[in-house]
């Protein structure tokens, strides 16, 4: 009686080993189309462009599952340090895929595969008849990217270019691109400095107010894959996709600038 | 695996206590986790930061407010449903304890679509009259904490407020007390262990609220960046500081758990 929760464990041991050790095997074995699974860990502001993506990718590679983790990029990056399981990383800045390089969990040279911009968005109408980044010091609450993410400190650096100082209390934190250009598009916020390519995809929920090119910062987004990947074949068959005519169109569609 | 319990021996069936024991292993390994990853001595530097000190100065001021607006509506409420005959109590339960299941995200896009000064159900309403603006405010991190908060209070009462026995206020009004004097000298009287639970828990579940808040309230630094919020953004930049929050929201939820250990759980030794 007393040894057979040591059996049942022991068991589930060798359940749980086995398990694992048949995932990498079956996902290794050759075939003429990449096949298994891939994880890609990407930036907020790519939501759209890369969904698009996805479903033009699996449609080439019916064989293959890509599975997309959204968020910032500088959340992406505590994620993958921490040890989440991806293949791809897609970042909207070159330093947090930097941090990455210096870790070592990307070992290849990342390739820039788009170029945004910054936008301000207002609501519908500009009622607050915003036109300058100077206005947004005085008009209230303001939705910028936290410090850390990539579109805060892009925002960061278009307020600094236009010698522009938001009070601190005037300021709520997104936790990524989507999030802040949403507490404009649905909640309270009178403006967000957000990229050019989250404004469009909002639609009628917001209106443009372009930043000029003398204040305004481009933002280079870098793609790589993720040195512990179990499946790298298929992570550098996404990436050369994502780079291809093919994926720059559907980039372009989703206002993109070529890299 | 055998313990002896008011005279008889109880067995614990070995698959029941293996699940068990992973079961107990889910809750066990974060808090490791969190704990070994602490960097103690820094500990009070990290909590002395002053973006450490609004957020949690911010966070008790809001969540003991509202324990308090959960109290004055929750009880009246516990009250209707625990004693009230009416149709479509069922349905009104139903609704009370909703925000005890539904992401608090989505909570969060609810209030907005209420009480949001551009998009809302009321809220226009309430600018326009009042010039009251709940998000972007203190006000609005506690009417998103109430939201979340509240059903603990009122399942809670509502069960102690159904183990009273009646018989004891139906004494009281035969010796001429009035209704408000029974509610309030005999109904309060038994109620009391049961509140002081409900209000505890309802406290700890405001002080964690992050989904509701963060979406209506928004993450404005002194204002409606709560302790989580500051955790959720400190774990960037600085992990440590991120680590020393969270230990405090785990110290006051240990605390709130272990005074409750009796009331909560139903259990006596």
């Amino acid at each position: 009686m007393r040894r057979r929760p040591v059996l049942l464990l022991v068991a589930l041991v060798v359940a749980v080993a086995t398990a694992f050790a048949a995932a990498p095997a079956g996902a290794s074995r050759p075939a003429a189309k990449p096949s298994g699974s891939i994880t890609v860990s990407a930036a907020a502001s790519l939501t759209e462009a890369f969904t698009a993506i996805g479903e033009k990718f699996r449609k080439r590679n019916p064989k293959a599952t890509v599975t997309f983790n959204f968020g910032s990029s500088s959340s992406l990056v505590t994620q993958i340090q921490g040890g989440a399981p991806a293949d791809v990383y897609a970042s909207a800045d070159l330093t947090n895929m930097d941090k990455l390089v210096a870790g070592g969990q990307v070992t290849t040279t990342p390739t820039p595969f788009a170029r945004n911009e910054m936008q301000i968005a207002v609501k519908p109408g500009n009622p607050m008849k915003v036109t300058s980044v100077a206005n947004l010091a005085t008009i209230g609450t303001v939705s910028l990217c936290g410090t850390t993410v990539p579109c805060g400190v892009y925002a960061a650096s278009v307020l600094k270019k236009a010698t522009v100082t938001i009070p601190e209390s005037s300021i709520t934190r997104g936790v990524d691109a989507k999030a802040t250009i949403a507490a404009v598009a649905q909640g309270d916020a009178n403006a967000a400095i957000v990229y050019v390519t989250d404004v469009m995809a909002a639609g009628t929920t917001v209106a443009p107010v372009v930043i000029p090119a003398e204040q305004n910062v481009i933002a280079v987004y870098p793609i790589a894959p993720i040195a512990a990947s179990t499946n790298p074949k298929l992570a550098r068959r996404f990436i050369a996709y994502v780079v291809s005519p093919a994926g720059q169109k559907i980039l372009a569609k989703y206002g993109f600038l070529a890299a | 695996m055998r313990r002896r319990r008011r005279g008889t021996t109880r067995r614990v069936p070995w698959p029941v206590g293996v699940l068990a024991a992973i079961a107990a292993l889910l809750f066990a390994l974060p808090l490791l986790g969190l704990l070994q990853r602490a960097a103690w001595s820094s500990f009070w530097h990290d909590l002395s930061t002053p973006e450490a000190r609004r957020a949690l100065r911010l966070s008790f001021e809001c969540s003991l407010w509202s324990t308090g607006l959960c109290v004055v509506l929750g009880v009246p409420l516990a009250w209707v449903l625990a004693r009230g005959e009416f149709p479509g109590r069922a349905l009104l339960r139903a609704l009370v304890l909703l925000p005890m299941v539904l992401p608090p995200v989505v909570g969060g896009v609810a209030l907005l679509y209420a009480f949001g000064r551009s998009n809302g159900l009321v809220g226009p309403w309430l600018y326009d009259t009042f010039g009251l603006q709940l998000t972007f405010s203190k006000a609005g991190v506690v009417v998103a904490e109430t939201f979340v908060a509240m059903p603990f209070l009122v399942l809670t009462v509502e069960g102690g407020l159904r183990a009273i026995d009646t018989r004891y206020e139906d004494a009281a009004a035969t010796l001429g007390a009035g209704r408000w004097t029974t509610f309030r000298r005999v109904t309060l009287r038994f109620l009391a262990p049961s509140l002081a639970a409900g209000a505890a828990l309802a406290w700890a579940r405001a002080l964690g609220e992050f989904g509701a808040t963060i979406t209506f309230a928004g993450n404005i630094d002194g204002r409606t960046r709560t302790t989580p919020l500051a955790v959720y953004l400190l774990l960037e930049t600085q992990p440590g500081a991120a680590v020393a929050l969270s230990l405090v929201l785990l110290a006051v939820s240990i605390v709130v758990l272990v005074a409750l250990r009796d009331r909560w759980f139903g259990i006596r030794r």
